[in-house]
């Protein structure tokens, strides 16, 4: 796939990630013990032969440049290739943050330009997939299409999904973006597209100097009758995470055996950062049922159904239960903790309890003692 | 321009070795490629000292199965070795002119690499063995080669008395100096043994290697050769005493060992570390474990990847390895990517790579102590499969 090159935005402006995503963009959110959400994508795209890739941040990007370095983890420190990231400032003379994809895209033809690439496959990194885009481009070459939305089918679980309809052909007739929750399943947009560059272009242009600078809401909504927009269905599993709740069901979800096949072991490899941690100790006291645990840990307590990342520490008489702890998270003796999402260098101290619901868990900010 | 890529000291890793006294579990890999310890394999220890320790150029001498050693090595990236000057070279031996030879012993194949040596015009060289689990920092050891202003000087590690006629013994003065040395003496008079780690003067060493090829008599070997000869000239060879844990792997039953004191914490090994003090290994992108509700697991090491039903303990499951419902693995090593299938018990045992134990298949027993020295381990050979509802006897070696 050398004709595709690729843009990620590491944030989206519409998450809810509340506290999760203070100290770092959502590309950077840890995931499912050893992962960072922006993981999936890079790995997907380096499976698929793209890499030429530039990231596209608004504001708290240093722990996603902590993370991606030179790319060596993906294999994309090579000379022909590689990662280019673009901090905020450089978009734009006012230094202030982009407003839309428009705006971002505007602010980086440069580099759009720069690629030989006839192609260029957008992306947002809150995606946890595990897809070669091979056969997107072939769908793509085969409709002739103008921008190709990749969709995966579930429930609005909240707002702000984007709803598609197409027709047998896989031609989108109607795509909406929902403004409440909704039980009925559909095809939603995962906000990945393939298009043509050079088609690209001339659109961000022409809709920047009218200052429309929202990508899916003034081109794509706008013009589905004009543009040739079809869909392409990525079954299997496919987690999207957009707030706290999708965030604590989607890293839970991979308890699940069959889940986990699908994002591991299916057609690419997913490589992360390589943190040469230890493998995990298990003291003679613990007591692990159903949960996921990263290299690095010392557990001599009570774990179920949990995630656990690397490095975290479960005392003797601590009890961790539905929930996920990330990175150096420690829990001291005789501390509970039950439906949380405790975030990267958090302790819990001795007999503190810790507790939320399954519908509302409680989120611990990074590096609080408790 | 020599002078651009000079590096003070030069490490030379001997990772030829066969390793017979290993079995099945080195009939398609050189003994330093042996996984180790749930993710690791035995030469990311010596590796990953010399990183720690500074020495950033490495040669790492093969002759035995060398295509997985070479490819697990690869650039040295893991290891942080991939350097622009130095880092990890992989020395096969190869033909020289009309001839070519393997590497006789151990002198030897520094010998045939004295031309990679000395594009680094290096004044030391540290010669390591691929086959042993500790962690050092060479550069301490360096520094007390400086002071005494030695011409070698040789790690040692005190054993106890009675296991003293099992080693090369160094007799030394109360300083340090060595004036003696016995390969495994029946009457011996230290127990200062010598752990195979060397550092020499290369000026020096290049002398006695270039001589010692020429002797038509010598086994070619430091211990048996280089180190007497030294001594009988009057070179000043001093010890240097390492404390702390170290263990030679070259048994099943102590390579077996070796992997349960990773439990014992007691034992002196420490595996951990922070920052620039970690033992590095090559990684293999596997998702974290997964310990199921089925499962029951106290006082084990388990790595990425490895998915687990059945009960683990007092064992290691190394990355991508299953153990699966009904399960029992007690006081075993579980090599990367093995599958135990449901209900087997797998006791006291080494299950290869990629191996399987078929259902309900019983491999090895519980033992309490180890007979005459040796424990009476159950091995599995790489890839190798255990019929449902078989038998592997302890000490039995299948594959």
């Amino acid at each position: 796939m050398n004709n595709v090159m690729s843009v990620i935005f590491a944030s989206d402006q519409e998450s809810k990630l509340n506290e999760l995503t203070i100290h770092r963009t959502a590309a950077s959110l840890p995931f499912c013990g050893r992962y960072r959400l922006i993981d999936f994508a890079l790995s997907n795209l380096v499976g698929s032969g793209i890499t030429n890739i530039g990231i596209v941040t608004r504001s708290n990007y240093s722990s996603l440049m902590d993370h991606i370095r030179m790319g060596r983890d993906w294999d994309l420190n090579r000379k022909n290739a590689g990662i280019s990231v673009f901090p905020p400032f450089v978009l734009n003379a006012s230094r202030e943050m982009y407003k839309g994809k428009i705006e971002a895209l505007y602010s980086i033809h440069g580099f759009l330009e720069h690629g030989d690439e006839e192609y260029v496959l957008l992306t947002n990194s809150n995606v946890a997939m595990n897809l070669n885009f091979e056969e997107v481009f072939a769908a793509h070459l085969a409709k002739g299409a103008d921008v190709t939305v990749l969709t995966y089918r579930g429930y609005p679980s909240t707002s702000r999904r984007m709803i598609v309809s197409a027709d047998d052909d896989g031609r989108i007739e109607d795509l909406y973006i929902t403004e409440k929750p909704d039980t009925k399943e559909h095809w939603m947009a995962l906000n990945v597209y393939l298009v043509k560059k050079d088609w690209l272009m001339e659109v961000v242009e022409y809709q920047y100097a009218r200052g429309n600078f929202d990508w899916e809401k003034d081109v794509l909504t706008k013009q589905v009758k004009d543009l040739k927009l079809y869909e392409y269905r990525v079954e299997g599993y496919v987690a999207v995470i957009d707030d706290i709740k999708s965030y604590y069901t989607e890293n839970l979800a991979l308890l699940d055996v069959e889940n986990r096949e699908k994002l591991f072991y299916g057609e690419g490899v997913i490589y992360t950062k390589v943190k040469d941690s230890v493998p995990t100790v298990y003291g003679q006291n613990a007591t692990v049922k159903n949960s996921l645990i990263a290299d690095g840990c010392v557990i001599d307590g009570v774990v179920e159904n949990s995630v656990l990342f690397r490095g975290v520490k479960v005392a003797k008489g601590a009890v961790v239960k539905n929930s996920i702890i990330m990175e150096h998270g420690e829990i001291c003796e005789r501390a509970v903790v039950n439906y949380a999402i405790t975030d990267k260098n958090v302790t819990i101290r001795e007999e503190r309890t810790i507790s939320g619901y399954e519908s509302y868990p409680v989120v611990i900010v990074k590096g609080k003692t408790v | 321009m020599k002078q651009r890529n000079k590096k003070e000291c030069v490490a030379m890793l001997l990772a030829g070795g066969q390793g017979t006294r290993l079995g099945v579990l080195t009939r398609d890999v050189a003994k330093p490629a042996v996984p180790f310890g749930g993710k690791y394999r035995i030469i990311d220890f010596p590796l990953s000292n010399c990183i720690n320790s500074g020495i950033d150029t490495v040669g790492v001498l093969t002759q035995y199965q060398p295509f997985e050693l070479n490819q697990y090595i690869g650039n040295g990236q893991p290891w942080d070795l991939d350097r622009l000057s130095g880092g990890v070279y992989v020395l096969p031996p190869y033909m020289r002119g009309a001839a070519g030879e393997w590497y006789k012993g151990t002198a030897n194949a520094i010998y045939q690499n004295i031309a990679f040596i000395d594009r680094f015009n290096p004044e030391y060289v540290l010669v390591l063995s691929g086959d042993h689990i500790y962690r050092m920092d060479y550069d301490a050891m360096l520094h007390h080669h400086k002071k005494n202003e030695a011409d070698c000087t040789i790690a040692v590690f005190d054993v106890p008395m009675e296991e003293a006629s099992r080693f090369g013994i160094m007799n030394t003065n109360e300083d340090g100096s060595v004036y003696e040395f016995e390969e495994k003496p029946k009457k011996p008079k230290g127990t200062k043994a010598s752990m195979g780690i060397y550092i020499f003067n290369w000026s020096l060493l290049r002398r006695y290697l270039i001589e010692d090829e020429a002797d038509p008599a010598s086994k070619n070997d430091f211990g048996k050769n280089i180190i007497p000869k030294m001594l009988a000239d009057g070179c000043k060879l001093w010890s240097y005493r390492f404390e702390g844990y170290w263990k030679d792997v070259g048994t099943i039953s102590s390579l077996w060992e070796a992997n349960m004191d990773l439990l014992d914490e007691n034992s002196g090994i420490n595996i951990g570390g922070d920052g620039s003090n970690r033992i590095y290994a090559r990684n293999s992108a596997e998702p974290p474990q997964y310990i199921s509700s089925s499962a029951t697991v106290s006082h084990a090491i388990i790595s990425e990847g490895a998915t687990v039903y059945g009960e683990v303990r007092d064992s290691i499951i190394s990355h991508g390895a299953h153990v699966g419902a009904g399960c029992r693995i007690i006081g075993s090593v579980i090599l990367p990517g093995a599958y135990v299938a449901n209900g087997a018990e797998v006791l006291y045992s080494i299950v290869g790579e990629n191996a399987t134990v078929g259902a309900g298949a019983v491999v090895g027993a519980v033992q309490t102590a180890a007979v005459g020295g040796e424990w009476q381990i159950a091995v599995v050979g790489p890839g190798v499969k255990v019929p449902d509802g078989g038998k592997v006897n302890p000490a039995e070696m299948i594959g």
